[in-house]
């Protein structure tokens, strides 16, 4: 490795961000070194597609040990990563954070939920004064999207529909998703009659014949992984295009916790613990770029402090881990006795949901007493029986041999899930900073979380109950179990989304920001972030997609200065 | 009413293997079968799977097992008078379901460790029941409403229909990879339509 030294850029992470950084610097002719905290995996040969519960420890279900079941593709994480603690300060509200160790990152088992921000979650506060806008409106990334749509693979193509703030992708960017399914048809109807749209959702599934890709098999799960590569994974799509320029080198169980800077002030390289064997390592290169995810990202820069920065680097003004956001979370599931004993169906679908419904209300936010909307995300079908199968029947009811087998056939596939992903606006209660006491195992200081929702994200998760209980109804359903309708206590806990972002904001100047429009530290022009942390709104829409977007403009703007030698 | 054979475990022979070494206790009486001496008390809880368990070829849970025979022969009697066999449709047991209960409040995770005393208690009093008196108990239990049934019922349910015999018995016909995925048929596309025709909403075929 020496040998190669200094790269020309030194790559954190290898999620979305880090991946798409090294497919993209990599192609450009930079030698990248590419710095993965977890270990190496591989999806071909690593991926469970068609295992059934039978085949797993406790059927499947999620323990602590791997939270979102058995068979979930995260390696050595979840919402707790043995031997890297972080905490939550006293008097917070809740949070919680899901970090994974494994090449690719959270890439590797996501939602595939690939929708564009509109041009409204640019400029939020040019709207209606709150939040922040950012230094780039939609028709800057626009273009990007464009290429990352292409790129990856994304579904949902539809005639235009001009709906607001959700932007229809140009002709030729995504391939026709999957049909609805029969629960997906029944619930249209329900919304149709609110006078609300369902389209077509966006996933990353290639679901039509595409170059060089596998095309979806309509079965397993996505979040499993796909060992054919038929879903968005850094793994399958982004890391070995970058391997195969020979300009890629890939170290993996490197937990980079500073960044090493020179006389002049320039990063010269990072340093890292090797979590095997717990060795020091440092590394050079002529420009890094941090994309460890939003929480890791801002730790390695408060972790990195010299003379010019004893509060952390690029942190003068105390801005790195501020501004860190989340989505707003909930869900209501239903069961409808109009779905019951329906004709068998194959209804696995393409993994992501095939429809959906985007926000609807941006004209009636005065009425409705909060700022900002939410999608919804819905689930059902005659999907692969779990070990929560009872849950089909009424908690009330014993029925025993051929009349329960005859009950649970009859209710099969007639639940709905309702979740809604919303828009949270920054608050200063929400920050991440470094724990003044705790430290993991190899001594590096971890982050503490702050955490409050405010009225504003509190006030929609009330809504989101309302209309789902509306929908429910309106198809003659029933909601299962509780349903709790004070949002403040139905509300998802922080960082339960996993869709931490902001923590590193990008903006028009260094007074307001740590970053500039591409991604580049004002402190430190050879440095360089591209994960969620430059998010400056959280938008209802997942994040990765725009991850992904900027990560790609950012890499090329930084290899542009590079071939000017301008770095 | 007759003795029921007994239930015999379904495990291979390496699991068998693995927990003698684990348990020590136990004593192994042909391929397959093992049986439980008395646990020395006190010990701490066992190791889960761990963060980074193989997935394609998972290994058997590696917790000891803590159902004593007589505990595991009341689970498959009693996860029998839920799900007996029934046309083609095997019996919980021949699923190897008490296994799985066996398996399930062993585990040393809260969800499981929450679930252990209430089945552990409740398999010991239906195993004090002679055979003769089990019906009546079982009986007596699934129309009371119990606690420990229902919970039992729950997970036999769940450990049934998550196998292939489970999926063929409720009608789950997917997990197998498709050149496309057509929608609907026509037929329940038109159910559909008389169903949300019944809730005053538009169909679905228009």
């Amino acid at each position: 490795m020496a040998g190669a030294e200094p790269y020309d850029v030194i790559v954190v992470g290898s999620g979305a961000g880090g991946g798409m950084s090294a497919y993209h610097l990599t192609r450009s002719g930079l030698k990248v070194l590419m710095l993965e905290a977890g270990r190496n995996y591989d999806p071909v040969t690593e991926t469970p597609m068609f295992n059934i519960p039978a085949e797993a420890p406790l059927r499947g279900v999620g323990t602590p040990d791997k939270p979102f079941g058995f068979y979930d593709a995260t390696v050595d994480g979840g919402w707790e990563v043995p031997n890297e603690p972080y905490t939550v300060a006293e008097g917070s509200e809740p949070f919680t954070w899901w970090r994974p160790r494994m090449l690719g990152g959270r890439t590797n088992h996501w939602g595939r939920i690939s929708l564009r921000f509109g041009p409204l979650d640019f400029k939020p506060r040019s709207r209606d004064g709150l939040g922040y806008d950012w230094p780039i409106t939609y028709d800057d990334l626009a273009p990007w999207y464009d290429r990352t749509e292409k790129l990856i693979g994304v579904s949902g193509a539809a005639p235009p529909r001009g709906l607001t703030n959700t932007p229809d992708s140009p002709p030729g960017c995504l391939m026709e998703s999957a049909p609805p399914r029969a629960f997906e048809l029944f619930y249209a109807a329900a919304f149709e009659a609110m006078g609300i749209p369902v389209v077509p959702m966006h996933g990353a599934v290639v679901t039509q014949k595409m170059e060089g890709r596998n095309t979806c098999i309509f079965a397993t799960p996505c979040g499993r992984g796909c060992s054919i590569g038929a879903n968005f994974q850094s793994t399958t799509v982004l890391i070995p295009p970058a391997l195969a320029t020979r300009n890629l080198t890939v170290t993996t169980n490197a937990l980079v916790y500073q960044v090493d800077l020179d006389k002049a002030g320039k990063a010269k390289g990072v340093t890292y613990v090797d979590r095997v064997t717990g060795e020091h390592h440092t590394v050079t290169g002529k420009a890094v770029v941090l994309a460890a995810g939003s929480g890791e990202t801002a730790r390695i820069l408060l972790n990195s402090k010299s003379p010019k920065f004893p509060d952390g680097l690029c942190n003068t003004h105390g801005m790195v881990g501020r501004y860190l956001m989340d989505s707003v979370g909930l869900g209501v599931a239903g069961q409808f006795p109009a779905l019951e004993g329906l004709p068998p169906t194959n209804d696995d679908g393409q993994g992501t949901q095939h429809t959906y419904v985007p926000w609807w209300g941006y004209d009636q936010h005065k009425e409705l007493g909060f700022p900002r909307g939410y999608h919804i995300e819905i689930n059902g079908g005659r999907r692969m029986p779990s070990m929560g199968l009872a849950g089909l029947l009424p908690d009330d009811e014993t029925s025993v041999g051929d009349d329960l087998r005859a009950r649970l056939r009859q209710r099969f596939g007639s639940v709905i899930g309702f979740d809604g992903r919303g828009e949270m606006i920054p608050n200063d209660d929400c920050y991440c900073e470094l724990d003044p006491k705790v430290k993991d195992k190899w001594g590096i200081p971890v982050l503490r979380f702050h955490w409050k929702w405010g009225e504003h994200e509190t006030r929609q998760a009330a809504h989101m109950v309302t209309t789902f209980l509306e929908v429910i109804d309106r198809l003659g359903g029933k909601p299962i179990g509780k349903v709790e309708r004070d949002g403040r206590r139905a509300i998802s806990k922080g960082g339960e989304m996993i869709h931490e972002v902001g923590t590193v904001r990008m903006g028009a100047s260094d007074a307001d920001s740590v970053v500039n429009q591409y991604g580049q530290a004002w402190a430190v022009p050879n440095l360089f972030v591209t994960d969620g942390a430059v998010l400056v709104s959280s938008p209802d829409k997942n994040p990765t997609l725009s991850i992904l977007a900027l990560a790609w403009r950012s890499s090329d703007h930084l290899a542009t200065l590079a071939k000017q030698g301008a770095l | 009413m007759s003795e029921p054979t007994p239930y015999v475990r379904k495990i291979d022979r390496r699991t068998a293997l693995a927990w003698i070494g684990v348990v020590g206790a136990a004593t192994a009486v042909g391929a397959g079968v093992v049986v439980y001496g008395p646990r020395v008390g006190g010990e701490a809880e066992a190791k889960g799977y761990g963060t980074d368990p193989k997935l394609v070829a998972p290994e058997k849970a590696p917790w000891p097992r803590l159902l004593s025979d007589d505990e595991l022969q009341a689970a498959a009697v009693l996860a029998d008078f839920i799900l007996p066999a029934s046309g083609a449709a095997p019996a919980a047991s021949a699923l190897g379901v008490p296994d799985f209960i066996d398996e399930w409040i062993s585990a040393p995770y809260p969800d499981q460790l929450k679930d252990r005393p209430v089945i552990r208690d409740g398999l010991k009093a239906l195993a004090r029941k002679s055979p003769a008196e089990r019906p009546k108990a079982m009986a007596a239990l699934q129309a009371g409403g119990d606690a420990f049934f229902k919970r039992f019922r729950a997970l036999t349910i769940g450990a049934y229909y998550t196998t292939e015999e489970g999926f063929k018995d409720i009608g789950y016909i997917g997990n197998i990879a498709r050149e496309a995925d057509e929608g609907p048929s026509a037929e329940v596309k038109a159910a559909l339509d008389v169903r949300l025709a019944k809730l005053g909403l538009k169909g679905v075929s228009a």
